[in-house]
């Protein structure tokens, strides 16, 4: 019994070097974390913070003033609004579709919708033909009045190298199944523009009001990778 | 060529961990909003089309930082050292040795801080400092309702108009570029000429030194990946400054 275990680890071993910790392979120093990784980085961004606040920099407040901008002023509930009023307005989409931003000066959004990471915005159109998504292979770009700040997946390196390439793969593991018939649009913002997704509108909905379909929509499905639901 | 210039098409990764949070530990919250507290007290911002009157805000704070030195700073990394770590500790370590290399923090000043939370294990840490400086939260609450928009009138005529087909430069990888690796060399089709040229910030790149006209870049996946290595029905369009067009 013993000696069957000890061959099963053995055998084990030989088939991945890596089952055991081995100092000597090259680069795995690398990828030795400190014990105490988190509780390090949250004292050293406090410490910055204090720092910063001792020597002049910002207030005591400037990082709860940001903070709370992005709680309530800022968030994917824009987006929403905009998404609910295209749906509801053949006019109103028309101007969404061709200048983000003259939409949300054209009806009454918060003040900053054309700020910072919402400067120049561009909104791709769902179709029964066309599925659209939105990527930053090179960093992590994002309309954030409309959308407000990325969740992490869209920041990871692998949804970040895998929807360029292989985007309805990408798009099942969401748990979303694009018909073959279907192009599929990724949009790479790297340039001057922050781009997000106007979802076609439900079937079902078509009793709803305005709030009624904002409350629907998801920032997923203004990034590309989900579909409005009732 | 640098890996995380390339990251686009990099194959045998594995599952995407979809966590929907922005921020997975509440310390990152906090160098979010240092890093985006710098980009708008930023010098550089005198300039700007909002002409914020950076020069008479009451902070310490006389450096350029924008998003170009976050990404430069994690551009310059050692590729392996930026996979290792998570997207906000990457923003950490390049913000923290910002700080210490201007000389605004000492190596001395942070790690005795650090000990301090450190010993209070964070949970409920010592109060921060009391510095009130409404000036200071105004200009930072101003920079985000009113942004810092690159775009500027045209000073030359567009090298291409729509339906051309262009090919991508391969110009020399340096520390910073807006250029996705895997488009070098690449063939597509010019879907939009925006309209002007677009100013990127301050700083080494590549190519953005001056105001780039813009386009919309419409690519067949299998131009880019091969029949065989990409999935049928797909196009990706990229907005390309007209600086990386050969």
């Amino acid at each position: 019994m013993l000696f069957e275990i000890a061959l099963r680890i053995y055998s084990k071993t030989l088939s991945n070097p890596f089952v055991f910790p081995v100092m000597s392979i090259p680069g795995d120093e690398l990828f030795a974390y400190s014990a105490n990784r988190e509780l390090e980085s949250a004292a050293k961004v406090r410490a910055l913070e204090s720092l910063l606040i001792k020597k002049g920099v910002i207030s005591s407040s400037t990082v709860d003033t940001v903070l709370h901008y992005f709680d309530r002023t800022m968030g994917p509930f824009n987006g929403a609004r905009l998404v609910a009023k295209a749906w509801c307005d053949p006019d109103f989409k028309n101007l969404l579709l061709t200048d983000c931003n003259a939409a949300c000066q054209a009806i009454e959004m918060p003040t900053g919708m054309s700020g910072a990471e919402g400067e120049i915005m561009k909104v791709a159109e769902n179709t029964p033909d066309v599925h659209n998504l939105i990527i930053c292979t090179l960093c992590s770009c994002y309309p954030w009045p409309t959308l407000g700040l990325p969740p992490y997946w869209y920041k990871d390196p692998t949804f970040r190298a895998r929807a360029a390439r292989e985007p309805r793969a990408v798009l099942e593991e969401f748990g979303l199944s694009i018909d073959p018939d279907v192009e599929i649009r990724a949009w790479d913002s790297s340039g001057q523009i922050r781009w997000w997704v106007l979802p076609e509108r439900p079937a079902g909905s078509e009793g709803m009001d305005e709030a009624q379909l904002a409350s629907l929509v998801t920032a997923e499905a203004m990034m590309g990778v989900a579909k409005v639901v009732l | 060529m640098k890996l995380q210039h390339s990251l686009g098409g990099l194959q045998g990764l594995g599952p995407v961990d979809f966590q929907k949070n922005v921020f997975v530990h509440e310390w990152e919250k906090r160098i979010f909003a240092i890093h985006t507290a710098m980009m708008a007290l930023s010098s550089h911002l005198s300039a700007s089309l909002p002409n914020y009157p950076i020069d008479s805000v009451p902070t310490s704070f006389k450096d350029i930082w924008t998003w170009a030195d976050l990404r430069r700073g994690a551009e310059s990394m050692q590729p392996f050292e930026y996979f290792k770590f998570r997207y906000y500790e990457k923003w950490l370590g390049g913000i923290t040795g910002f700080f210490l290399e201007k000389g605004y923090i000492t190596k001395e000043e942070l790690e005795a801080d650090m000990a301090v939370y450190l010993r209070e294990g964070n949970v409920h840490p010592a109060a921060l400092p009391n510095h009130e400086q409404p000036a200071i939260d105004e200009q930072v609450l101003r920079y985000l309702v009113e942004g810092d928009s690159g775009r500027r009138p045209r000073s030359k005529a567009q090298r291409f108009t729509v339906g051309d087909m262009v090919t991508i430069d391969d110009p020399d990888c340096n520390e910073h570029t807006r250029l996705p690796g895997y488009l070098r060399n690449k063939k597509g089709f010019i879907d939009v000429v925006y309209p002007d040229s677009y100013a990127y910030f301050p700083g080494p790149s590549d190519r953005l030194q001056t105001p780039q006209i813009s386009y919309s870049i419409k690519f067949k996946a299998a131009d880019i990946w091969g029949e065989q290595m990409s999935e049928p029905g797909c196009f990706i369009y990229a907005d390309i400054f007209e600086c990386y067009l050969k």
